[in-house]
């Protein structure tokens, strides 16, 4: 107890202790913070700086990369993304929309599906109809070697930007089935396992924290020309030897099933969290004033779930939507995403100024998208 | 509610249906796990259909593959310093947010938060801008891996710490003080011996995000691979597939272990501070 008298023996001026105790606060949160500061911070504004260059003339690219070459201040490379005009097409018509205005719709759209309750009346209407409009185009069925949509955004001047909105469509399609997959499963373990349910989601869980890589190798050997599924076809007869389904490895279909399984029971965490801290009594009291089970379900366990169920699809959707380790081990050419582009500017392509804009780009995209969604969680009191 | 009944949450059929779905779902989770444990044994040098036979060649290949090793020793490396380093910052950053008061905490709060939702891929790029082109030249190496482990560790530390230190009674803090306790003291005597459980599973955290990333790691590391980016080599070309099999199968034994070591760990702590299993 040395410690303890030692500090009581000097007493100390009121000023000067608050100065300590403000001293100590800045002193034990400056190790983390200094260190995202530094080494998160700094280096986006590096990034931007890459992505304001001017494109380097006369020399080549790699020779510019090398000597780290930055000439002057100039968007040209930011117009060779945003310029071009993407076009909307919905079953074969197509219209042609300038980049900012989709851009402007989109977070409209998301703001109104999240707030729109608050319309009163209106929300019955305004909710769903831009929710529809939200999802549309970017729903999509993987099947064959590609994503098939109803609707959706391309364009013809802009490869990058047409990757993007497949790389979208490929995460909101994975996180959507992801959450429809796990919502039984949460919904299973909160109303009807006693307590041994928090053993349940630990086992749910686990193969998420487990190595991603492993996971995705095991695939491989699953999804061959000869591996688990086309020799199950096989044994049934419903494929003969030689026409093994061939785009079950090496396609956006691959991509797609891999990034679910990866995905899939991380998400029933949140969504087992939000059902499991909803007061029971809410689901008996409609009960006992006459509800059915599936209108208590949709009136009262539904909306109650709805932060958590929103928290779920965010979880999955922004890790995959920078995604190319899987496209690069089980996609191949077929699967290529926006994050395989990103990752091949900076690595075959050394063409580390167009990587900066898709970089920046997506960290954009990402922090629009979490910072509408994070004040609806907070508006609701869900996620933490 | 009953174990086979009807509730107001599900029919009686509804529960079967769910339960017959509920079998599937954790059996298909695993069934990647189980297949490769049962390549990790096949007599083949590409793992195909139909099984060829037992062997035990593909494990002793994996133990004598020294780049292996060496690559592994790397990232137990680069993973143990980045969940000591990851987690000392978390519990000293969460300490000051939960018990000092001052403006922009909550800013602070969100800030350590953010690399979470940022796509690693984008940390990677631009820490390699900023030591590429940075003010000051840096080699790439294990070190350059390690800053871009602590930036993507530290929102899982904090997200672990912050609750749990939020979670203790104050007045225990108190008494402390009124005893004559410097805030070192406080801090060291009371504070810490709390949150052991929660420092003990930010370490874990951190380890395991550590050890399995592949993105800054790819980007970062140079010649000192890591073993997911060694790992990542190999399994990109079909010959060289087999004998990284064996290797999966004991890593996804042994982190299944650590999952639920570190479940166990968390109820300890749990029942501890006196809270309900599951909080």
């Amino acid at each position: 107890m040395a410690e303890i008298a030692a500090a009581t023996s000097v007493p100390e001026p009121r000023a000067l202790r608050r100065l300590r105790s403000a001293a100590g606060t800045l002193g034990m949160l400056l190790p983390g913070t200094g260190w995202l500061l530094l080494f998160f911070l700094v280096p986006l504004y590096y990034v931007f700086l890459f992505s304001t260059g001017l494109r380097w003339q006369g020399v080549t690219k790699a020779a510019a990369v090398v000597n780290g070459e930055l000439t002057s201040f100039s968007w040209s490379l930011w117009g060779g993304l945003l310029g071009p005009d993407v076009s909307l097409n919905v079953l074969g018509a197509s219209v042609a929309l300038p980049l900012w205005a989709v851009g402007v719709v989109e977070v409209a759209l998301l703001a109104l599906t999240l707030f729109g309750a608050r319309l009163g009346s209106w929300g019955r209407f305004v909710v769903p109809a831009s929710l529809v409009l939200l999802v549309l185009p970017y729903l999509a069925l993987p099947l064959g070697e590609s994503l098939h949509r109803i609707a959706g955004f391309t364009s013809a001047d802009n490869p990058s930007m047409s990757l993007f909105f497949r790389s979208v469509s490929m995460s909101f399609t994975v996180s959507l089935a992801a959450v429809v997959l796990a919502f039984p499963i949460a919904y299973f373990l909160a109303f009807c396992m006693g307590t041994s349910k928090y053993r349940w989601i630990v086992i749910v869980i686990a193969p998420f924290l487990t190595s991603y890589l492993l996971r995705v190798l095991a695939f491989k050997v699953i999804l061959t020309d000869q591996g688990l599924v086309n020799t199950l076809l096989f044994d049934t007869g419903l494929r003969s030897r030689d026409n093994p389904v061939d785009w079950l490895l090496y396609s956006q279909f691959t991509v797609f099933v891999v990034l679910l399984y990866a995905w899939v029971p991380f998400v029933a965490l949140p969504i087992f969290v939000a059902l499991e801290n909803q007061d029971r009594r809410l689901l008996e009291a409609a009960t006992d004033l006459g509800a059915s089970r599936l209108l208590a379900f949709r009136r009262v366990t539904l909306p109650l779930a709805a932060p958590g169920i929103v928290a779920a699809f965010l979880f999955i959707f922004i890790p995959t939507i920078g995604e190319f380790v899987t496209p690069q081990l089980v996609g191949g050419s077929r699967g290529y995403l926006y994050g395989s582009a990103i990752a091949d500017d900076f690595g075959q392509n050394n063409d580390w100024q167009s990587g900066a804009v898709l970089a920046l780009f997506l960290i954009g995209v990402v922090v629009v998208l979490t910072a509408t969604t994070s004040r609806f969680l907070r508006a609701t009191g869900g996620g933490s | 509610m009953s174990a086979a009944g009807a509730t107001v949450a599900v029919s009686r059929r509804g529960k079967r249906a769910l339960s017959v779905y509920f079998v599937a779902f954790v059996a298909l989770l695993y069934l990647p796990s189980v297949i490769l444990l049962i390549f990790s044994f096949n007599d083949n040098t590409v793992p195909v259909f139909p099984l060829q036979g037992f062997t035990t060649r593909w494990y002793a290949a994996a133990w004598h593959d020294d780049l292996l090793r060496a690559a592994f020793v790397r990232s137990l490396k680069v993973a143990s310093l980045t969940s000591v380093v990851a987690t000392a910052f978390a519990v000293l950053a969460s300490y000051a947010l939960t018990r000092r008061r001052f403006r922009g905490r909550n800013a602070i709060t969100a800030f350590t938060l953010v690399p979470l939702v940022v796509p690693p891929i984008v940390i990677a790029v631009a820490l390699l801008m900023l030591f590429r082109k940075g003010p000051v030249q840096i080699e790439l190496s294990l070190a350059t891996v390690l800053v871009g482990h602590v930036v993507i560790s530290l929102p899982y530390a904090m997200l672990l710490l912050v609750p749990r230190l939020a979670s203790i009674d104050r007045s225990l803090e108190e008494a402390a003080h009124d005893l004559g306790a410097s805030a070192v003291t406080t801090f060291r005597r009371v504070i810490v011996p709390l949150i052991v459980p929660a420092i003990l599973s930010s370490l874990l955290i951190a380890f395991v995000v550590s050890i399995d990333e592949y993105a800054i790691a790819s980007f970062l590391s140079a010649n000192s691979e890591t073993y997911p980016v060694y790992l990542f080599g190999q399994i990109r070309q079909a010959q060289r597939l087999p004998p990284m099999i064996p290797v999966a199968t004991v890593m996804l034994g042994l982190s299944f272990m650590v999952v639920l070591l570190a479940e166990v760990v968390r109820r300890r702590g749990d029942r501890r501070l006196g809270l309900e299993p599951g909080t």
